[in-house]
């Protein structure tokens, strides 16, 4: 009774008020920046060219039947299709089947090999190395490879691993073991199907760094075939694309393609967001499990 | 030969391990040997290990020019910057999304701050021009309409430390206050139900409550983000900045450096003897912090 008294007190009015006002400007501040690049990837190019408004007055299409006459983003979209489904699935078995054995009991290395994975996270090999390692010793410049295979094996994701695989009880594995499967058979189909969740979260985390990364793209691929949806768009950015598109448009609409490339790419992500939103929030409370 | 045995008694389990351990030697550790370039002076055709010994005279180098220090300085400083802001405003919110009963609200308002996370700073990039570029940036245009003068901000190195602790915070601080959110919500109720009933109000039981549980969480994110303070983000400044030489004063950083270095100059050994002196002052930096972390709150430490 008398805390309900209190609820309703003026300080504790303000109070809420400033939460309120904090997340609402703090939600629309973040959601807005969304709003003005998808609206205005349909606006037309002489409103784009006095700058970004909130509602555009005129709307053409003309920016993305720019982008879609020329192959090349098609290309591209292929190209990033593929680097990210091979590599979140290459990813997520390489990295689970890593963390299974640093997390299992019978393993005496498990530390080594976790200690193997942590220095090289706190003492890097710096970019020279790996420029060395890519360029000269694998000779995997201008490959798909050279943007799948560099992020297969990751630390951290190894980490949310074992904090899970750790979290289930033992003697799910001491009586399979009993009943004679081995390791491969234990983790493929008794561990595999219980650590779905996990496998999708950490999935997903695979999935969004390897749509997002333009860092191998930018190093090592020069040739436009390869070219990924990311390094598609920085070429667009800095107005380096029209060789790109062979089309018979004069002047193309360049601040609008800018905008409808960004859209396009992150496109899928922005419709998958809220279906899968829910599994990052649930890495992350995961990860932040410290061990 | 006890190695021996044990790897052949568990060899079903260690040969799980093993796609793993290639990756890690491969792109992890082989790279590694190219420190040594940081004291020969690289040509293309003896390799990394048949190149001639220089000794010291790539770090004489690097360090006669007074850009070492400048990288350095804007390496730590944007990194400081942007850990503070980050972790302040992600405590913030995620104190003030606790508080909102209505579940519909709450689960919004997350969603939105959560979705920067998800794009690419190329992304962040076009939105960032948009708002500052110097003709038509929305930010000039708020200026004119309230009458005062523009600024020509891709031409203004000092304004972009703010810039980037803005837009650094923009994209990450809803991804933090999940993380914090999730150990608010791991409290017991209990506590709150005995300060209630001795009279504290809300805000009370926020900072005398939550936020001293909150603590280990806070230690442990700020440590992460120290041990990172010697690594620039290349992807958000590089992206953002790109060759732009105006701004170079208050935003190169030494991830940057490196890279035109090598990328621009095709200077191998110079940017091995700066990678090099990067990840030496990286792991000097996590020991010593640990050491103190240590020393202060136990439970806290990262090793």
């Amino acid at each position: 009774m008398e805390a309900k008294i209190r609820e309703n007190t003026m300080s504790e009015r303000m109070f809420m008020f400033v939460v309120y006002a904090f997340l609402i400007l703090a939600g629309l501040g973040c959601l807005v920046p969304f709003w003005i690049v998808v609206i205005d990837s349909f606006a037309s190019e002489k409103l784009l060219n006095k700058g970004y408004v909130l509602f555009p007055s005129e709307y053409s299409m003309e920016a993305y039947r720019y982008l879609f006459k020329s192959n090349q983003i098609f290309k591209s979209y292929g190209v990033t299709v593929t680097v990210t489904l091979l590599g979140t699935i290459l990813g997520v078995f390489v990295t689970a089947a890593f963390a299974y054995v640093i997390a299992h009991r019978k393993a005496k290395f498990g530390n080594f090999l976790s200690m193997m994975t942590y220095l090289p996270m706190v003492f890097g090999s710096g970019l020279v190395g790996f420029y060395l390692l890519i360029v000269n010793w694998l000779h995997m410049k201008d490959t798909m490879m050279v943007m799948i295979l560099p992020y297969v094996m990751n630390p951290f994701f190894a980490f949310i691993f074992v904090t899970y695989f750790r979290s289930l009880p033992y003697e799910i594995n001491e009586s399979a073991t009993v009943d004679g499967a081995n390791e491969w058979r234990i983790f493929f189909q008794i561990i595999r199907p219980i650590s779905t969740p996990v496998i999708t979260t950490v999935s997903l985390f695979f999935s969004l760094q390897y749509w997002n990364d333009w860092w191998l793209g930018l190093l090592f691929i020069d040739n436009t075939n390869l070219y990924p949806l990311q390094i598609l768009l920085r070429q667009i950015l800095n107005s380096q694309s029209f060789k790109l598109f062979s089309t018979g448009v004069l002047i193309p609409p360049a601040e609008g393609l800018k905008l409808a490339m960004v859209c396009v790419t992150i496109g899928p992500i922005v419709f998958a967001y809220p279906f899968v939103q829910k599994y990052f929030v649930k890495g992350l409370t995961l990860g932040s499990v410290k061990g | 030969m006890r190695v021996l045995q044990e790897l052949i008694k568990n060899k079903y389990l260690y040969s799980l391990a093993i796609p793993g351990f290639i990756f890690l030697a491969v792109f992890s550790y082989a790279p590694l040997s190219s420190h040594l370039l940081a004291f020969k002076s690289f040509q293309l055709q003896k390799g990394v290990f048949g190149s001639d010994w220089v000794g010291f005279d790539n770090f004489r180098f690097f360090f006669d020019n007074p850009d070492w220090l400048k990288i350095t300085w804007n390496t730590v400083y944007l990194n400081a910057l942007f850990l503070f802001f980050q972790i302040a405003i992600a405590t913030l919110f995620a104190l003030f999304l606790n508080e909102i009963r209505a579940a519909v609200f709450k689960r919004l308002v997350q969603s939105f701050v959560f979705l920067p996370y998800f794009i690419s700073w190329l992304v962040v990039s076009l939105m960032v021009f948009g708002l500052f570029n110097g003709t038509n940036g929305i930010a000039n245009r708020l200026f004119a309409w309230f009458g005062w003068e523009a600024v020509d901000w891709y031409q203004t190195p000092w304004v972009w430390p703010i810039i980037l602790t803005m837009v650094s915070v923009w994209k990450n601080a809803g991804y933090l206050s999940i993380i914090l959110l999730a150990s608010i919500v791991g409290i017991s109720g209990d506590y709150y139900e005995s300060a209630r009933i001795d009279g504290a109000t809300r805000f009370q039981q926020v900072t005398k409550i939550t936020l001293p549980l909150l603590r280990p969480v806070i230690i442990v994110l700020t440590l992460l983000g120290i041990g990172k303070i010697f690594y620039g983000d290349f992807g958000m400044i590089y992206g953002i900045i790109g060759d732009n030489g105006v701004l170079y004063p208050t935003t190169d950083v030494i991830d940057t450096y490196s890279y035109r270095a090598l990328r621009q100059l095709g200077d191998f050994s110079m940017s091995s003897a700066i990678v090099l002196y990067q990840s030496v002052m990286g792991l000097l930096t996590i020991v010593i912090f640990n050491a103190i972390v240590r020393k202060i709150d136990k439970d806290s430490r990262l090793f």
